[in-house]
């Protein structure tokens, strides 16, 4: 399956990712309606970007009370707007804090992967977020596992 | 926390202003009244935005008609409170184009008693017009210490007491603790002790080493008493007219970036192949002008100064602006000497030219290290380095005395220069009389220690290199209106007439062209984007532009866009009192080199007649200075021509 990969040590923190999302998502540039979000770690020396990773275990789904969220083709976690009464019941339970909620339009919001083709991907000039082909959904479970063996090592 | 003085900004009440304007700009000024402690947002019209745009275009325009003091004969002094403070972005920030969080600081400052335009860049562009600002104009003094907080319709002086004494990265430290925000969620811009203190080559820094440093804009902020601005990434939205057309022109400026011979090294490295390029056409400004070799700098090694050993001497990570794609800004980690482990902000090529070579210093993690010392005092690090380079020589040659002074420094001595600078940004001893910048210094000791000063006789100093080596930017930097190259360096030049090269030490050949080009520069400065992205074909540009906004804006436009925009700053600094006597370099600035590249070359002998091919080619009135009514006219400066030349326009 293809999954949104970040690479935060290639990540400058320009945010050109959230204004290709917003732009995606809304028609407009504008980061607030971002669906990826860069933080700042160790002071301002680094960024990393952070988005719905689509996680197996989907808990936005499985706390939705009216369905609203499906999988799309592509495998996103999908809201649907028609069904969302938006209640934030998903973005409690997103372990992450990558399901996000708009007033506006009382709806919850997220990454669907732009239907295929992430802007956010396309857009970042350091290659710190791509979208490629992994052998596990659970990439990030790969990522987090490796990480900490390093870190405990090098604190060894 | 509670605001010292609160307002929130009007909303617009003009509908036209507000439906009919192109999206790409947030479609208010954000008005500032220290004194009055209120703030205000002025809706502006599409009209004015495509005559004006933003940035200098915008600044100047401000700086012309709210800056003449009673009368409309002159115009106040950098330090009254009419004085204009405006900090200015441009329709390309915000969007989706390499480097564009651009910040203009347009003011009369203080280097030349004169106006500037001098940018930045970061993020403070793109969270201003998030939150809804295209411009901030500041008037007026606060009586205590306030820093402006903006978060969209929030707008809010505050006391600012706990920050008085804070360099600008703990200011900004200090901030993001105060408000609970961290990194590009806060913009944040400010002086340190340099600006409170009213240093006249305070700089303006912000987002941990972006600084828009020239004729001590800085000291105006502190005048004004405004520690710091600081904007919350807005949640507003912008919109392109052609949104595709302006990813396709963007897509086409960093192709260009990219691959054009002339721009794929800053691509690469930024700014740091100038050391070693500049020292072998002998631009590289040594130990204050006295020699061009770099073999008389003691522990020199060049090879160690070439961009990629430059940058791998320190840990580093990318710490771009806004939508960058360069690799030019870094955050760096001294990794040898007592300093190591500190973070520092890699140096641009200036900060490794005032901060080393100026001074006759080559120790790398030392010069980076007082770099950042220079932008948390918030100083212009240019004219820092000719500073603390006169000083240096003055010293060895008994000028300034050791007693005067206070203590002894060497060529090279990086602790030394930084003792030096904190006396000057704290105005102690004979740091006073140095915190006046090099000019009045250089006047107040007088005699041979003023043949040793480089300086404009306007006041400013120049930027970063040997310009008698490069004789189109020291004419350019003494007939500008804005305390700094106003016309820059060529780019593409054969797209707007100009030769792709010329013999750079015939002095009827140089004007010529330093005049062809003008226009480009000014224009780049209104739209909010970076000095380094915009260097593509100015085509490219226009079609950013014009796809950002729904308007078609072609390159004989902006050419004539900057060139109206310098006439205009002309017209000010003229109120100002810069008349053409003051277009001249000082005798150690305008001085023959005496060994390296360009050993015998002297501008001097060619500089009236350089003056007068100038001053021709731009339709300039060389007795007066002003511009002649039909050069206005041609403009369309109809109302300026009236203005300058009364009845006889």
């Amino acid at each position: 399956m293809r999954v949104l990969r970040i690479h935060p040590e290639k990540c400058t923190g320009c945010l050109r990712c959230e204004l290709a999302c917003s732009y995606m998502q809304t028609g407009e540039y504008q980061p607030a309606k971002s669906v990826i979000r860069v933080s700042p770690f160790e002071g301002h020396t680094s960024y990393a970007p952070y988005t719905c990773t689509q996680c197996a275990e989907g808990w936005c789904m499985t706390a939705c009370p009216v369905g609203a969220i499906t999988i799309s083709a592509v495998g996103a976690k999908e809201v649907q707007d028609d069904r969302c009464v938006g209640c934030k019941l998903c973005a409690i339970a997103c372990p992450f804090g990558t399901m996000f909620y708009d007033p506006a339009t009382r709806k919850a919001f997220k990454c669907n992967l732009c239907g295929g083709a992430p802007a956010c991907a396309e857009a970042c000039p350091t290659a710190a977020i791509t979208y490629e082909d992994v052998e596990t959904a659970d990439w990030l479970g790969d990522f987090a596992r490796e990480r900490t063996a390093r870190v405990l090592a090098e604190a060894r | 926390m509670t605001p010292a003085t609160a307002t929130a900004p009007k909303q617009s009440k003009s509908k036209t202003a507000t439906t009919a304007r192109p999206g790409a700009f947030a479609g208010n000024l954000l008005r500032v009244d220290l004194t009055r402690g209120k703030c205000w947002a002025e809706p502006w019209g599409p009209e004015r935005m495509r005559a004006e745009l933003g940035g200098v275009g915008l600044g100047a325009m401000i700086l012309y008609r709210e800056t003449a003091a009673k009368g409309g004969k002159k115009n106040v002094a950098w330090d009254h409170p009419d004085n204009r403070l405006v900090l200015g972005t441009g329709p390309l920030a915000g969007l989706p184009v390499w480097g564009t969080g651009g910040l203009t600081v347009c003011t009369i400052g203080p280097g030349t008693n004169g106006p500037t335009s001098t940018q930045a860049n970061g993020f403070f562009g793109t969270n201003l017009k998030y939150c809804g600002y295209d411009a901030i104009v500041i008037q007026g003094q606060s009586k205590g210490w306030v820093y402006l907080y903006i978060n969209d319709d929030v707008v809010e002086l505050r006391d600012a007491k706990s920050l008085v004494g804070l360099d600008t990265w703990e200011t900004q430290n200090a901030l993001y603790r105060e408000t609970g925000l961290v990194g590009h969620q806060l913009s944040v811009y400010s002086i340190g002790p340099a600006g409170e203190n009213l240093v006249k080559f305070a700089a303006i820094q912000g987002d941990f080493g972006h600084v828009a440093s020239k004729n001590g804009c800085g000291a105006v902020m502190g005048k004004k008493r405004l520690k710091a601005v600081a904007i919350v990434k807005g949640t507003k939205a912008l919109r392109a007219a052609d949104p595709r057309g302006l990813m396709q022109a963007a897509e086409d400026m960093s192709h260009d970036l990219q691959t054009d011979a002339s721009a794929r090294s800053l691509y690469e490295y930024g700014t740091l192949p100038g050391v070693v390029n500049l020292s072998k056409m002998g631009a590289l400004p040594i130990k204050n002008y006295t020699t061009n070799l770099t073999s008389n700098v003691a522990g020199a090694d060049m090879s160690a100064w070439e961009a990629p050993k430059l940058r791998e001497n320190f840990d580093h990570r990318g710490h771009q602006c806004n939508a960058c794609g360069m690799h030019h800004c870094h955050m760096s980690v001294i990794r040898h000497g007592d300093k190591k482990g500190q973070i520092v902000d890699e140096p641009e090529y200036e900060g490794w030219s005032g901060c080393g070579w100026a001074i006759g210093a080559a120790d790398r993690d030392g010069v980076a290290w007082l770099n950042t010392e220079c932008d948390r005092a918030c100083v212009d690090v240019n004219e820092w380095g000719w500073l603390c380079g006169w000083v240096m020589e003055c010293q060895e040659k008994g000028y300034i005395t050791r007693d005067q002074l206070g203590f002894e420094l060497k060529w090279g001595d990086i602790k030394g220069a930084h003792r030096l600078l904190q006396m000057v940004c704290r105005r102690e001893g004979f740091g006073d009389v140095l915190a006046e910048g090099v000019k009045r210094a250089a006047e107040k000791l007088g005699g041979p220690a003023k043949d040793c000063a480089i300086y404009i006789e306007k006041g400013a100093t120049p930027r970063g290199h040997d310009h008698r080596a490069r004789w189109e930017e020291m004419l350019d930097t003494c007939t500008s209106s804005t305390a700094t190259m106003e016309t820059g360096n060529p780019v593409h030049p054969t797209e707007v007439g100009q030769p792709a090269r010329i013999n750079p030490f015939d002095g009827e050949q140089v004007a010529r062209y330093v005049a062809g080009l003008r226009g480009r520069r000014g224009f780049e400065d209104s739209l909010g984007i970076c000095i380094f992205t915009s260097r593509t074909r100015l085509e490219n540009i226009c079609r950013a532009l014009s796809a950002a906004t729904g308007w078609t804006f072609s390159v004989d436009e902006a050419l004539r866009f900057g060139r109206r925009t310098a006439a205009i700053n002309r017209a000010t600094a003229l109120r100002c009192g810069h008349t053409g006597a003051l277009e001249y370099p000082s005798a150690r600035y305008g001085s023959t080199p005496v060994d390296g590249p360009a050993k015998g070359q002297t501008i001097r002998a060619q500089w009236e007649k350089m003056l007068d091919t100038w001053y021709a080619e731009v339709g300039f009135d060389r007795k007066t200075g002003k511009p002649w009514p039909k050069t206005l006219r041609d403009l369309g400066l109809d109302w300026l021509a009236k203005d300058l030349w009364g009845k006889k326009s």
